[in-house]
């Protein structure tokens, strides 16, 4: 996917990518991303956001030891909350029949759904993950906060051409994950990795339709003329 | 303009033109950012658009208010974490005093500092304000998909040529709020965002915001 050259453009053109090539990310471009980034805002400039970004061997080490370990139990935090309300479980599924339908993978063909939920574990074979975690003491709007700055993150990879994952799916091995880092369990909470590369354009579950509300019943406009 | 200007040039401007907005221009902005990723596609956020007399009627019911002190405040949500270590106590200091040293209003001077802090419910002279909601049973990942639309929003702004302030101090007055706009009792307030035209030349949007150096905030391994 070509580069964007327009905020907008950056908007149309990302989507979560779940199969990346295996050209490797220079080094420089992702600082580049990282460092402008910086300016993303943040309540009381607070800047709660802290993360590593691993490729090569350090990365394969990694995704050796989270393939050959069980899901933490309890859960670093619970992502499943809104399924409460009938409408955003409705989305949840929505997306995930479109995702498999894309596929090919029929829904009563758990094996081939597990195998792919597996491939979360080395990220859709991205050559660089971008790991997030920041101290437990943040509250809600710090973890906006932190939102602001991923988006931040994967429109700028747009800009470079770059696309890339957001996966809160690998909490499943925080503690794993940050003592593999050297992060500390007791002060820092996981988020969430970014998967980072170039995807495979012609890769249909990189092309399904995606869907969202519709503007009207998300925001409402009062006192205009 | 391109993400890379986009998120440069952006600040939290504080002092905005007198000058309207369309709603065509913002419009074009949400609709775009409808497309802002999301956990589970969960879509978590909200919004009201006020701008004209409602954002007026909202702007006096807190002018109302601010007089009766802590005692009227009622976020739903605690604004800052209650213990703070490091960086994170310095930097909470810093861009404060560094706001204030630009309008030279020293720190004994708390009847100017809280003249500038109300500032905030008259949304600094931006003819719109974005007020954002989400439903209570959203958990702190949702807020995240919250922060991506906002900083969305931000960004796309300023390819229309608009600025913005992303304000929860709102919070504080979410009961004057729901007074003025209907938000579903089982949705929680979060912030308003401040949107129009900056003035570009005002100090208060001119002094330098630190930002923590990039291999404080990452690490990087294997490259």
């Amino acid at each position: 996917m070509t580069k964007a050259t327009t905020v907008t453009e950056a908007m149309l053109t990302r989507r979560s990518i779940r199969a990346f090539s295996d050209r490797p990310v220079p080094l420089e471009l992702i600082r580049k991303v990282m460092d402008t980034a910086r300016w993303t805002p943040s309540g009381c400039n607070f800047q709660p956001w802290e993360g590593a970004v691993l490729t090569g061997a350090p990365l394969h080490e990694l995704q050796e030891r989270m393939r050959a370990a069980a899901p933490q139990d309890p859960k670093e935090y619970s992502w499943s909350d809104p399924e409460v309300l009938p409408e955003c479980l409705a989305r949840l599924h929505q997306v995930g029949a479109d995702m498999y339908a894309a596929m090919n993978i029929e829904r009563a063909d758990k094996a081939a759904r597990g195998d792919f939920m597996a491939q979360n574990l080395v990220s859709f074979d991205a050559p660089a993950v971008l790991l997030v975690y920041f101290p437990r003491v943040m509250g809600p709007p710090q973890w906006s906060d932190v939102g602001m700055w991923l988006q931040s993150v994967m429109l700028l990879l747009r800009d470079e051409g770059l696309d890339s994952c957001p996966q809160e799916f690998l909490s499943i091995h925080a503690r794993l994950i940050k003592d593999f880092l050297g992060v500390s369990d007791e002060s820092h909470i996981f988020f969430c990795g970014i998967a980072i590369g170039y995807r495979v354009e012609d890769d249909p579950v990189n092309q399904f339709d995606r869907k969202r509300e519709e503007l009207d019943s998300k925001v409402r406009f009062l006192g205009f003329e | 303009m391109d993400v890379s200007a986009a998120v440069a040039t952006r600040r939290s401007i504080r002092a905005f033109l007198d000058k309207p907005v369309e709603q065509a221009q913002l419009r074009r902005v949400m609709e775009k950012a409808q497309a802002a990723p999301s956990g589970g596609n969960t879509q978590p956020w909200n919004a009201v658009m006020l701008t004209g007399t409602p954002l007026q009627k909202l702007f006096d019911l807190v002018a109302a208010t601010i007089p009766q002190g802590l005692m009227a405040y009622s976020a739903e949500y605690p604004i800052y974490p209650a213990e703070l270590e490091g960086r994170y106590a310095d930097q909470r200091f810093a861009v404060g005093e560094a706001m204030y040293a630009a309008l030279g209003i020293p720190r004994e001077d708390k009847d100017s500092r809280r003249d500038v802090f109300a500032n905030n419910f008259r949304a600094f002279g931006a003819p719109v304000l974005m007020l954002v909601h989400t439903p209570r049973y959203m958990g702190l990942p949702q807020w995240s998909d919250i922060g991506m639309w906002l900083q969305t929003v931000l960004l796309l702004l300023r390819e229309e040529g608009l600025d913005s302030c992303a304000q929860e101090a709102w919070a504080i007055y979410q009961k004057q709020i729901r007074e003025v706009v209907e938000i579903p009792d089982d949705h929680i307030f979060f912030c308003g965002v401040a949107i129009g035209w900056g003035d570009r030349h005002a100090a208060v949007n001119n002094f330098p915001v630190p930002r923590v150096g990039l291999d404080q905030a990452v690490q990087w391994e294997g490259f």
